[in-house]
């Protein structure tokens, strides 16, 4: 990747996290991982107390890449996994597949869910699957 | 075909496991770091025998069983076979076919003098069964030359037999490298994961152990402790294609020469062996 690519990349990966944040007052955080666990860019609401420490957050990242990872394993028969989302007492975890990628989002608890999700699906740009 | 039976199952992870076999009938001769090919009805296939060829990772002097160790294809689509060879129990039967295969060891240079040449062993991923193989065969048979098994994979826990290889290291240590001389490392691509937080060794792809960074020496010299030319070393490689092309790619610049490309005088200095 020549340099001025990657900045253009780095600028629309920092757009989307961005958009997904301001998408629903629910959204807490927002990051995009590669399939090598590189946290490529992250977003998150101010004046929020984290959840989660630092070590806790990779352990965070690598279950949602393991849980993605294996569900490709049933693809060929079921298609591509679009979304999956995760309720703690405490937030609400979805993610996302996108472009390769996978886009990883914490929220609030909240039973609209579907307003919700249609509102970060509405803010996503579309991409080859 | 003839017939076995499934005398042993590790899985080492979702996707990684040791198979042993036991054969019916005479024990099938073979040399260090041939394959065999098994077999198994296939339910999808309306019962027909699949079968597809893999190292073996046991020494031609262990009569008590065959080793493999193989993944579970998964991608794009579940292998037939290795999807039913994952479901195999310990008593199961399995179907084998005799052994083949060149990447096996040089015990002589091609003008009949004995190969007391360095062994390097690159293996990715299950490429490593067939060093695992030479390792044990040569320490059983007393062969003193030196060799070095370089494993790469992704993650710690795909080093399959980080245990078996580094007992052998250590007993090269305890009884001097005049009687038995052996050296494993592993490298990991994905250091970066949470699953490699402990690494501390090796990074990167497994050819890595070959590139000198500027102004210093490759990791593999300095694990010998000397520079590797072709008088003194000869490869071996077994994997993915892509760990094949970056080892070929960085001994071709060396001016190393293969066995498929040998020189007029029947000279090489590597041998490898791709699967896929």
């Amino acid at each position: 990747m020549g340099m001025a690519e990657e900045i253009v990349t780095t600028q629309s990966y920092e757009k989307l996290c961005s958009d997904v944040l301001y998408s629903n007052e629910s959204v807490r955080f927002v990051g995009l991982v590669n399939n090598k666990s590189d946290l490529l860019h992250s977003v998150q609401k101010k004046d929020l107390d984290p959840l989660l420490d630092d070590d806790e957050i990779k352990i965070s990242i690598n279950y949602s890449l393991e849980r993605w990872r294996k569900a490709q394993n049933l693809s060929f028969r079921l298609g591509h996994e679009k979304l999956t989302l995760t309720e703690y007492e405490h937030v609400t975890l979805i993610s996302i597949p996108y472009d390769g990628k996978l886009l990883l989002i914490s929220t609030q608890p909240t039973i609209h869910y579907h307003e919700m999700i249609q509102a970060i699906i509405s803010v996503i740009p579309p991409w080859e699957n | 075909m003839e017939n076995a039976t499934v005398s042993y199952v590790q899985l080492l992870r979702e996707d990684l496991a040791i198979f042993r076999v036991v054969p019916e009938g005479p024990f099938p001769e073979y040399k260090a770091g041939q394959f065999l090919t098994l077999g198994l009805p296939v339910k999808s296939e309306n019962n027909r025998v699949i079968s597809r060829a893999y190292s073996i990772a046991s020494h031609p002097e262990n009569k008590k069983y065959i080793e493999f160790v193989i993944r579970w294809v998964r991608k794009p689509y579940p292998g037939r076979l290795t999807t039913a060879m994952f479901n195999l129990k310990e008593g199961d039967k399995i179907q084998w076919r005799k052994a083949n295969g060149t990447l096996t060891i040089n015990d002589k240079l091609p003008n009949g003098e004995p190969d007391k040449r360095r062994i390097v062993c690159i293996g990715g991923g299950t490429g490593l069964a067939p060093f695992v193989s030479f390792a044990q065969h040569l320490h059983d048979v007393g062969d003193k030359r030196e060799l070095v098994v370089l494993h790469g994979a992704s993650y710690v826990d795909e080093l399959s037999y980080r245990e078996r290889l580094t007992d052998l290291e250590l007993e090269s240590i305890d009884r001097g490298a005049d009687k038995w001389n052996f050296k494993y490392r592993a490298a990991i691509s994905r250091p970066q994961e949470w699953l490699n937080r402990s690494w501390t060794g090796q990074v990167g792809r497994v050819e890595q152990f070959l590139r000198a960074r500027p102004g210093q020496i490759s990791p593999l010299e300095e694990l010998v402790g000397e520079k590797i030319t072709q008088e003194n070393t000869m490869f071996y490689i077994c994997g993915w294609q892509g760990t094949i092309d970056g080892t070929l790619d960085f001994l071709g610049n060396k001016e190393f020469v293969t066995e498929r490309n040998k020189r007029e005088d029947g000279s090489y200095e590597v041998k490898f062996e791709s699967y896929g």
